[in-house]
Order: C-alpha cells, then sequence, then structure tokens
C-alpha cells in the first residue's frame, strides 16, 4: 500500500510537471525552474526515485562551470552518447528536478539514459547524494557570493558533503587549486587530476588576488613553485607537505597563445597530443583539461579528443558577440573577482578601439554584497584608456561601480552613469566608431534585462543559448 | 608637504569582503590633495611597529583565517594594537577586525577566544547570520553638507555588545547593527574606530574617509588646518542613491 502511494505520488509528480512545462512553452516562457519547484513539493524525494533511471555526470565549482559542461557536451557528442543537460541558470535542485522529468515519457521511462548536469556549490549538498552520479567534475574555488554562501570554506564543505556520500562516484578535481584538491584526499572514489605542469604558463601573474593562501589542514603558508593564476598552481605545505597532487591530465606545454586562441600540448595517462584551442584566455585550458577528463574516462581516442577540443569555439565562459550596426557587441557575464580579472586581461589583449559598459546589480541572483568590485584590478584598464572611449556603467549599482573606477584612477570625465538600458544601448552605439568594439559585463540579471533589451531592439532570435 | 603612512595588517588573511577599497580611498584621498601616503602591510610574523603608521585597518577575514592570525595576535601584536589605541592613534576595524579589537568571542560552545583587548566590548556568536545593506547615522559627521548617514553592508553572525569604555559609532537607520537588538552600530574609543559596515565603507563614505584622514594629521602636524576639499559628486551619488533604495525598502 505504502510503495503503490509512493508510485502514485511519483507518477502524478511527473505528470504535473510535464504539464507545466507544455503550458510554460505555449507561453513561450521557458520556465525552467518552476515546474520542477511543483514535482519536488508533490514528491519531495523525487529526486532519489530518478536516480536509477539516469547515469549522471556533475559538473560544479565556481567558475567556468558553464563552459566545462559545453565542451563535456561535445565529449558525449562524440562518444555517441544521447544526453540531456540543463541550462545554466537552472543548475539548482528545482531545475535539475524540471530537466530529468522533461527526459521521462509520460509512464516515467527515461526516453535519454545520461544527464549532464551542471550544479550550483550548495545545491551539489543536496542534489548529488540523490542522484549518485557516476562521474562529478569540480573545476576551483574562487571567492564568489559570500552573502548567500556564508564562506569560501562553506562553499568548499558542501561541496565536500556531497562527495563523501557519493562513494561510488569517479572524481575529476583541479590538482592546482589546494581548495579543490583537497577533495580528493582521503577518500575511496577513484580520482583523475588535472593541471598545469609545474612552470608551463605562460603569463606573469599580476593579480594581487589569492583566495587561498594558507594550508587548510595546518595553516602555514604554502610555498609555490609556480603559480597560474589567483591562487592556483604548484602549491606545497612546508609544515604537513600537503602539497599539488599528481595530475593524469596535464597541460605540459603552452606552444603558443594570442588573443583568441591557443595551442596547447596536453598529456594523458597513454600518450599526448597538442591541440589548438578556440578558446580565448588561458584559463579556459582548465576547463578543456576537466572536459578532457571526461573524454578520457568514457575511452575516447586521442583523435576524438582533439576534434572536440578544436570544434569547440562558441566563447569564454559566456562570452556572446552580435553585430549590430557594424559594431561588434561583446557580452561577458562577470561574477566574482577571478572571473572579472580574467576578462580584462582579456580585454587587455584586444587592440580595438572600444567603449565598455559595467552593469552591476545586487539582486539575490547577482550576490546581494557587491563589495567583491574592490577586489578586481580594475586598476589595469588605466592601461588601455587611450583604447577606451567611454566607461558607462548600468545597473542598481551603476554609481558604486562609477566610484570603483574613479578609484582605479579612470579619468572622471570619461564615466558615464546610464540606468536606463534602452538609453544605453542607443549611447553606446553612438559613441562606438564603425567596427569598434562594445563590451557589456553585466552581473546575471543585468544580463538579462540588457539582452531583452537587443532582442526586442534589434529582433535578435536567440543568439545567445 | 605632508605625509602618512597607512598599516594594512593581515592584508593576505583579513580582506573577506574587498577591504582593501578602503586602504585604495584613504590613499587616494590623500593622494588628490599632495598629501605624500605610502602604505604598508603587516602580516604573520612580521614586527608591528605601530609607532611609524599614522593610520592602522584590519578588514574581516573567515573563520579559517581569523584563527590562523589569532595565535599571531596573541604572541606579540595584541600590546601593541593596545598601546597605539591607547596613545590616540587612528585605527579602523571592520567586521572580523571590529570583532578582533574587543575583549573577546564567545562561541556556540560557550568557550570564551580571546581577543586584542583595545575596546571594550564583546561578541556571541549566534545562530543566524545578520546580513544585508546598513544605514547609521554618525552625530560627528552631520554639517552643512552631509546628512551624517553611513551606508555599507553587514555579514556577520556574532553579536557584539558595548561596554561602558567605548562610545558607539552611529544609531541604527536600517539593518541590523552591533547586535539587531539594542539599535546601536560600531564604536569608537579615542582615535580607534569600530563597524559592521564594509562594501567597501570608506569610498562612498568620504566624508567618514576625510575624518580618520584629518585625525591623523592632527596627531602628526598639531598646526594643521583642515583637509581641502575634494570633488565628491560620484561618491555622494554611491551614497545617497544606496541610501534612497535601502531606506524605501520596506522588508
Ligand atoms: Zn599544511
Amino acid at each position: 500500500m505504502k510503495n503503490l502511494l509512493k508510485k502514485m505520488r511519483l507518477t502524478a509528480a511527473i505528470i504535473i510537471t510535464k504539464l507545466a512545462v507544455i503550458v510554460l512553452r505555449l507561453l513561450n516562457r521557458g520556465g525552467t525552474t518552476f515546474p520542477g519547484k511543483i514535482a519536488l513539493k508533490i514528491c519531495p524525494n523525487i529526486l532519489s526515485e530518478l536516480s536509477d533511471k539516469f547515469r549522471v555526470i556533475m559538473v560544479t565549482g565556481t567558475n567556468g562551470k558553464t563552459t566545462t559542461c559545453r565542451i563535456c557536451a561535445g565529449m558525449l557528442d562524440k562518444s555517441g552518447i544521447k544526453y540531456i543537460a540543463n541550462k545554466s541558470g537552472a543548475n539548482l535542485a528545482s531545475g535539475i528536478t524540471t530537466t530529468l522529468i522533461d527526459a521521462l515519457s509520460l509512464t516515467g521511462k527515461a526516453m535519454v539514459r545520461t544527464a549532464l548536469l551542471e550544479t550550483d556549490e550548495a545545491a551539489f549538498k543536496t542534489v548529488a547524494p540523490k542522484l549518485k552520479p557516476e562521474i562529478i567534475i569540480v573545476t576551483n574555488f574562487f571567492k564568489d557570493q559570500l552573502d548567500r554562501f556564508g564562506e569560501l570554506y562553506s562553499t568548499l564543505n558542501y561541496v565536500r558533503d556531497g562527495i563523501l556520500s557519493s562513494p561510488e562516484s569517479t572524481l575529476i578535481l583541479n590538482a592546482d587549486d589546494s581548495l579543490c584538491a583537497s577533495l580528493g584526499q582521503g577518500v575511496d572514489n577513484p580520482v583523475f587530476y588535472f593541471g598545469f605542469a609545474d612552470g608551463v604558463y605562460p603569463e606573469t601573474n599580476f593579480s594581487s588576488n589569492n583566495d587561498a593562501p594558507y594550508c587548510m589542514n595546518c595553516s602555514a603558508r604554502y610555498e609555490y613553485s609556480s603559480v597560474t593564476f589567483a591562487h592556483l598552481g604548484h602549491f606545497k605545505c612546508p609544515r604537513c607537505n600537503y602539497e599539488r597532487p599528481e595530475a593524469k591530465i596535464e597541460c605540459t606545454q603552452v606552444l603558443h597563445y594570442d588573443n583568441l586562441t591557443s595551442t596547447v600540448e596536453i598529456k594523458v595517462p597513454d600518450g599526448k597530443f597538442a591541440v589548438k584551442l578556440a578558446l580565448p584566455g588561458l584559463y579556459n585550458i582548465y576547463n578543456a583539461l576537466a572536459a578532457t577528463g571526461l573524454g578520457y574516462l568514457l575511452e575516447l581516442s586521442e583523435k576524438d579528443i582533439i576534434h572536440v577540443l578544436e570544434g569547440f569555439e562558441t566563447g569564454f565562459g559566456r562570452m556572446e558577440t552580435v553585430n549590430v550596426m557594424d559594431r561588434e557587441i561583446k557580452m561577458i557575464l562577470v561574477k566574482n573577482p577571478t572571473g572579472f580579472n580574467q576578462v580584462l586581461r582579456y580585454m587587455m589583449t584586444q587592440n580595438n578601439r572600444c567603449v565598455v559598459t559595467l552593469a552591476l546589480n545586487d539582486k539575490l541572483a547577482d550576490g546581494t554584497d557587491i563589495s567583491w568590485i574592490w577586489d578586481v584590478d580594475f586598476e589595469i584598464l588605466s592601461f588601455m584608456q587611450n583604447k577606451i572611449r567611454f566607461f558607462y556603467v548600468s545597473g542598481d549599482r551603476a554609481e558604486d561601480m562609477a566610484v570603483r573606477l574613479k578609484y582605479a584612477g579612470i579619468d572622471e570625465e570619461l564615466i558615464r552613469i546610464e540606468h536606463n538600458e534602452n538609453q544605453l544601448i542607443d549611447k553606446i552605439l553612438a559613441e562606438a566608431g564603425e567596427n569598434e568594439t562594445i563590451y557589456i559585463l553585466p552581473t546575471y540579471s543585468a544580463m538579462l534585462d540588457i539582452r531583452q533589451v537587443l532582442k526586442n531592439r534589434f529582433n535578435l532570435k536567440d543568439f545567445w543559448k | 608637504m605632508y605625509k602618512l603612512t597607512i598599516c594594512h595588517l593581515y592584508p593576505d588573511l583579513m580582506n573577506l569582503y574587498g577591504d582593501r577599497g578602503n586602504i585604495i580611498t584613504l590613499s587616494k584621498r590623500c593622494e588628490w590633495r599632495n598629501i605624500d601616503v605610502e602604505t604598508v602591510t603587516v602580516s604573520l610574523n612580521e614586527e608591528f611597529d605601530y609607532e611609524k603608521y599614522d593610520i592602522i585597518f584590519i578588514g574581516g577575514g573567515q573563520d579559517f583565517e581569523q584563527t590562523i592570525i589569532q595565535d599571531d595576535l596573541m604572541r606579540g601584536k595584541r600590546q601593541r594594537i593596545i598601546d597605539a589605541a591607547e596613545e590616540g592613534k587612528v585605527i579602523l576595524g571592520i567586521c572580523g577586525g571590529f570583532q578582533l579589537l574587543g575583549k573577546y568571542y564567545k562561541t556556540q560552545s560557550g568557550s570564551e577566544i580571546e581577543c586584542v583587548g583595545a575596546l571594550d566590548l564583546w561578541t556571541c556568536s549566534s545562530e543566524a547570520r545578520l546580513t544585508g545593506n546598513l544605514v547609521f547615522e554618525c552625530d560627528f559627521l552631520k554639517s552643512q553638507t552631509t546628512d551624517g548617514y553611513v551606508v555599507g553592508f553587514e555579514n556577520h553572525s556574532g553579536k557584539t555588545y558595548l561596554g561602558e569604555g567605548v562610545k558607539p559609532l552611529g544609531k541604527v537607520i536600517k539593518g541590523f547593527g552591533n547586535n539587531g537588538d539594542d539599535g546601536f552600530e560600531g564604536a569608537v574609543y579615542k582615535n580607534t574606530y569600530g563597524t559592521y559596515a564594509h562594501g567597501s565603507l570608506l569610498p562612498k563614505n568620504p566624508a567618514l574617509a576625510d575624518h580618520l584622514i584629518t585625525l591623523a594629521l592632527l596627531n602628526k602636524y598639531p598646526e594643521f588646518q583642515g583637509l581641502d576639499p575634494l570633488d565628491d559628486k560620484l561618491e555622494n551619488l554611491a551614497r545617497t542613491s544606496v541610501i534612497k533604495r535601502v531606506l524605501a525598502d520596506k522588508s
């Protein structure tokens, strides 16, 4: 009787959720979280119920989840594995539930068996034990949304808790990140580390940003034989000897890099190959390495892995490019100091004259505490002031951003505040010359607002997905 | 030419909420007035010779990092910080740095972690996190040009209580403040200031930044007449726009 009731609940949850998805689609509202919320209400244990139906691959970590997921999707395609994946905005329990139910028939049968799930770090703790993922990829840990997560170490512990209750999962972890690497210490899970070989990262690290300089076991200061960026590198604790673990997937040489691509040598357990990544920003090599780890576990041939890595070029992080009135608009999501610093470094490598727009919101999705903008190295922008026509600041906290720029040494005359998105778009298009670049760097909810305006104004249909 | 030396204590450990924005602000506002300024960092196992410094700053850290500096503080820096405060050095402690300047921190289990003790206040750990925008009113900042309102962001689980020996920094207009109960925020003793407001605090509260710079200059140059005004259009816009939004928010 009890079993029957359970089954009925599950069936009801599935049917109602599927109906909700259909209705929302008909209304042209791509609802990705609401249907899952209903399902969780009807059947709170639904994720556990669904776990047997799917083979789950989870990607979590603070930066690079979306890009890593996209390259992983390429690896699955290449293996001929049919899969479902969630949208990056739907990486909490509700969004994941929607995604999984969407892949079921009305009778509850999985029409696709594999699920590739980008998972929010805090949600990971509860979702992973229920879904029993076969593979868990963790990209890195940087300070991000402290108002929500509390502290960096609590974020790490959320993920650690999730992993401790998933002893069967194979882990793909960043060896160069002392926090991330620690997830593989003292567990019985099979672990594949990825990272850069000592000293091969070609850029000097001019950021002052180090989120974790002290040993998490014994509090001594780490010694580094090389640093890639932020706190990533070949660390070693002089007191307790905790050190960067050996990496099975490793970038052993950076053969060439320019502002759009890099050519690297990657070592896997049974060989080495060179590959040209059409991804700007050296930090994206980390995302490529993480996905290579998945390719390796899927037993893809070297040739196939290269094919996927070379074919991936939809942009970095979430850069989206669109041409409007002969001006190139590049929209890049920014959400924390490490990611923002990488975007600034990328901009430094570009030669075009440009207009820079910074849109800072403080809604829940953005993080309600905006103090992190003071950890971004805006000071380097003064090196490219001659290339930048104007800085536009927008969003709920435009004025805070304006002050940040002023104190970074940007000429106040170049800073313009514009809250109205329509007028903002008019102004930046008018200020940028023909064939010049317009950078729009928004936080999450500001990005949604600006996208909507661009979409309506220029009749751009889903140029970003 | 005037010269100030700013000491940033434990910048690698206590910079949780963009605290370096406060240092940037103090330096820039001196620079723009042709006041020579030098910033020195002092961290673990490094000498803290407070007499060399005119302004001493300590920011907030995560629990992990606060436990790391605990030993270092107690080993030698502690007494020097107390001496600096007694001698009237300008000191600013924010969030965790504010708590550390107090006498002790009482954990959930009831044990007391000893702190610097430069300020007569103490902090008790609480279940709830007090998080959100914070607006408070400082009488000493009121002038013809400013209302004395200070705005920042608070995020702390400790509740701080003030003893007889300190005065509150301000009255809470919106937010929790020291403990969410008595309506006060921060503490002042001589020239030592503590507050939960980060954000960063000083960039968009230029009156407070200038107040600290003025005190430091008066300490060093008794003949000092007062700061030249700066064009604070953007800073004040940032300050008033947040205050307006925060006060309009009914929640
Ligand atoms: Zn150690």
